[in-house]
C-alpha cells in the first residue's frame, strides 16, 4: 500500500470518526430546538420528527411559568457583578505582584495558589453556615460573595503572568515623561491587559453563568433562583409538559451558543486557560 | 541595609493594592476550610448547639455502607471518565491536527460546544434521549435491530453508572481534545518528518514520539477529569438523584441529602473532606508518574 493510499484511508477514517462525533454533539441541539416547538400530544406521537407547525405557546408558557425574566435578572445580576469584583481585585493585586518590589511577595502570591489545589466543594457547607450567619443565604448578594472569593485566586494566576509579560520598558519611558503610578496603570497598563481580562471576563462569567451546584445550596428560594436552577425546578414541575421543558432549555442555551459562535477563539482559549498555562 | 522612605512607600502602595483581594480570599475561600475541618469534628444538625466528637463523623463515614458505596462509585466513575475523555480527545485531536482534514474550524467549533452548553440544559437533553420508552437511543437500537440492548438507562441499577459516565465523557470530551490539540501543535514537526523519512510507522510515531513528548499534557488533562470524577454532582443529580436506590450515589450527592436532607451538618463536611484527601493522594502520585521526565526543544 502506497503513502498516497493510505492517507486517503486516514481521510476516509477520520472523516467517519468526526462525523460520528459531530452527529452526537450537534442532534440533541438540533432536537432541542424542534421539539420545543410541538405541541403535548404530538411530542409523544413523534417525538424525533419536525415539528407540523410550529406552536409559539410554548414558549409563552416557559416564559412566564418558568419565570424566566426574573432568571434572566438574577443571571446577569450575578455575574456582571461577580465578574466585575473579580476583575477589580484581581487585577489590582496581580499589578503589585508582577510589577511591585515588597516583603513577603512571594509567600502573599503563594498563598493564592493554595486555594486551587483545594476543590470548592469541601468549603461549601462551611460557606452555607458562614453566610447564613451573616443573613446571606437566599440572596443574591451571598451568591456574589462566593463566587468572587472562589474565582480570585486563579484570575490572580493568569493577569499575573499576563501583566510579568508586558515589557517594562514602555512604562519607564511614561515615568521619565512624568506620568504618576496611576496614569501609567490606567492608560498604558490595563489597555495592554485587556486580553488577560478578557480571558478571565470568560472563564469567570461562564462559570458563574452556568453554576448549579453553589446556587443550589446557597440560593435556592423561588425568588433568587439563576437559570440553571430556574430550568431545573421547572422540569421537576412539568416533567409530562416536555415541549415546555425544551421550550425553556432553549431560551436559556441558544443565546450562549450564538454568543460561543461569534467569539469562538475567545472561548476557547478562555475556558482552557488553566490547563495550558499552568 | 536602609529602607528609604520611597521604598517604604512603595511597599505601603502595593499593600494597598493586594489588601482588599487577599481580604475577601482569607474571609470567604481559606477560613471555610479550617472552619470546615471544625465543623466536620462535630455533631451538628445546623440549628441545636454544636457536640464535639473528634473523629467520630470520619469513623462513622467508614463504616456506613451508603457512603462506601458512594466512594465506590467515584472511583468507577474517575477510571472510565479519566480513560474515556483522554483516549477519545486524544484520537480527535490526532484527526483534528492533520493537515489533510477539510473544514478545520468548522470541526474544532463543533467538539468544544458541550463545553459551553450549561450541565443542566446538556443532562436534561440527555435524560430525554436516555428515556427508556421514547427515548432516541433505545430508538435507535431497535432501528438497527439491536433491541436486546435497548434498557431503561436512568432507572436500571446495572447500567445506571456506566450511563452517566457517557454522559459525562460526552460533556467534556471536547475540553481535553482542545488541550491536546494545543499540545501536538508545539511539538516540533521536524522530529515526526526525521521519523517518517527512517521508515517508522504512523503507529509507531504516534507510540513512541508523540506520546513520551506529550506526557506534561497528559499528565494535565489526567488530573483534570480525576479530579472532576471525583467532585462530580451536578450531571449525576440531575440525571438520577443518585438514584434508583443509591445505584448512581456518589460522595457529593450523598453529602448533599445528608446535610439538607438530615441535618447533619458535621458529617456531611467530613465526607467532602475524606474527598478531599483521596483526590489530593491520588493528584500526587498522578504527577509523580506524569512529570518524572521532562524533554527539551
Amino acid at each position: 500500500m502506497n503513502f498516497r493510499t493510505k492517507t486517503f484511508l486516514f481521510d476516509v477514517l477520520s472523516y467517519v470518526f468526526l462525523g460520528f462525533g459531530a452527529i452526537v454533539v450537534v442532534y440533541p441541539l438540533v432536537w432541542m430546538v424542534e421539539a420545543s416547538f410541538k405541541q403535548g400530544a404530538e411530542f409523544y406521537v413523534s417525538p424525533w420528527g419536525l415539528p407540523q407547525r410550529l406552536v409559539l405557546e410554548n414558549y409563552r408558557f416557559a416564559w412566564q411559568r418558568g419565570e424566566l425574566l426574573l432568571g434572566f435578572f438574577n443571571s446577569i445580576t450575578v455575574t456582571c457583578t461577580s465578574v466585575v469584583f473579580i476583575c477589580i481585585l484581581a487585577f489590582l493585586a496581580s499589578y503589585a505582584f508582577a510589577r511591585m518590589e515588597f516583603p513577603g511577595r512571594e509567600i502573599i502570591y503563594y498563598s493564592f495558589l493554595l486555594s486551587m489545589i483545594i476543590p470548592a466543594q469541601i468549603q461549601i457547607l462551611p460557606l452555607f453556615v458562614i453566610l447564613k450567619n451573616l443573613n446571606a443565604i437566599n440572596r443574591l448578594s451571598g451568591l456574589i460573595i462566593a463566587h468572587t472569593s472562589g474565582g480570585i485566586a486563579f484570575s490572580i494566576f493568569l493577569l499575573r503572568a499576563f501583566l510579568s509579560a508586558i515589557p517594562k520598558e514602555l512604562e519607564e519611558a511614561a515615568y521619565i515623561e512624568g506620568c504618576s503610578r496611576y496614569k501609567v496603570l490606567t492608560t498604558i497598563i490595563l489597555p495592554l491587559s485587556k486580553p488577560g481580562l478578557s480571558t478571565v471576563i470568560i472563564f469567570q462569567g461562564m462559570g458563574v453563568w452556568n453554576d448549579f451546584f453553589t446556587s443550589l445550596i446557597l440560593a435556592n428560594a423561588p425568588k433568587v433562583r439563576t437559570l440553571p436552577l430556574r430550568i431545573y425546578f421547572f422540569m421537576t414541575q412539568y416533567v409530562i409538559d416536555w415541549s415546555y421543558v425544551f421550550a425553556t432549555l432553549t431560551i436559556v442555551a441558544l443565546p450562549v451558543i450564538v454568543l460561543y459562535l461569534i467569539l469562538q477563539t475567545q472561548f476557547i482559549s478562555g475556558l482552557t486557560a488553566g490547563a495550558l498555562k499552568g | 541595609m536602609k529602607v528609604t522612605a520611597t521604598k517604604k512607600r512603595e511597599w505601603l502602595i502595593a499593600y494597598t493594592l493586594i489588601l482588599p483581594a487577599f481580604l475577601v480570599y482569607l474571609i470567604f475561600r481559606i477560613y471555610p476550610v479550617f472552619y470546615g475541618f471544625f465543623l466536620s469534628l462535630q455533631d451538628w444538625d445546623g440549628f441545636s448547639a454544636m457536640r464535639f466528637i473528634g473523629f467520630g463523623n470520619y469513623r462513622e463515614a467508614f463504616n456506613d455502607k451508603i457512603f462506601l458505596l458512594s466512594l465506590g462509585h467515584n472511583v468507577i466513575y474517575a477510571i472510565f471518565t479519566v480513560i474515556g475523555k483522554n483516549i477519545l480527545g486524544f484520537i480527535l485531536a490526532l484527526f483534528l491536527t492533520r493537515k489533510t482534514i477539510k473544514l478545520m474550524p468548522l470541526w474544532r467549533t463543533i467538539f468544544f460546544i458541550p463545553v459551553v452548553v450549561s450541565t443542566v440544559a446538556f443532562g436534561i437533553i440527555w435524560s430525554w434521549l436516555l428515556n427508556a420508552s421514547f427515548g432516541l437511543v433505545n430508538e435507535m437500537l431497535r432501528a438497527i435491530g439491536l433491541s436486546v440492548l435497548a434498557r431503561s438507562w436512568l432507572s436500571d441499577p446495572k447500567v445506571v453508572l456506566l450511563t452517566l459516565i457517557m454522559v459525562d465523557i460526552a460533556k467534556w470530551t471536547g475540553y481535553h481534545t482542545v488541550i491536546y490539540i494545543a499540545g501536538l501543535q508545539s511539538l516540533p514537526s521536524e522530529l515526526f518528518e526525521a521519523a517518517y523519512i527512517d521508515g517508522a510507522r504512523s503507529f509507531q510515531v504516534v507510540r513512541f514520539i508523540t506520546l513520551p513528548l506529550l506526557l506534561p499534557i497528559i499528565g494535565i488533562n489526567i488530573l483534570t477529569s480525576l479530579i472532576g470524577g471525583f467532585s462530580v454532582f451536578d450531571l449525576v443529580f440531575i440525571l438520577t438523584g443518585g438514584g434508583p436506590l443509591h445505584a448512581s450515589e456518589v460522595i457529593m450527592t450523598r453529602m448533599y441529602s445528608v446535610a439538607f436532607q438530615f441535618h447533619r451538618v458535621g458529617y456531611g463536611t467530613a465526607m467532602t473532606f475524606i474527598m478531599f484527601i483521596v483526590v489530593f493522594i491520588l493528584s500526587v502520585i498522578q504527577l509523580r508518574l506524569t512529570q518524572r521526565r521532562s524533554y527539551e526543544f
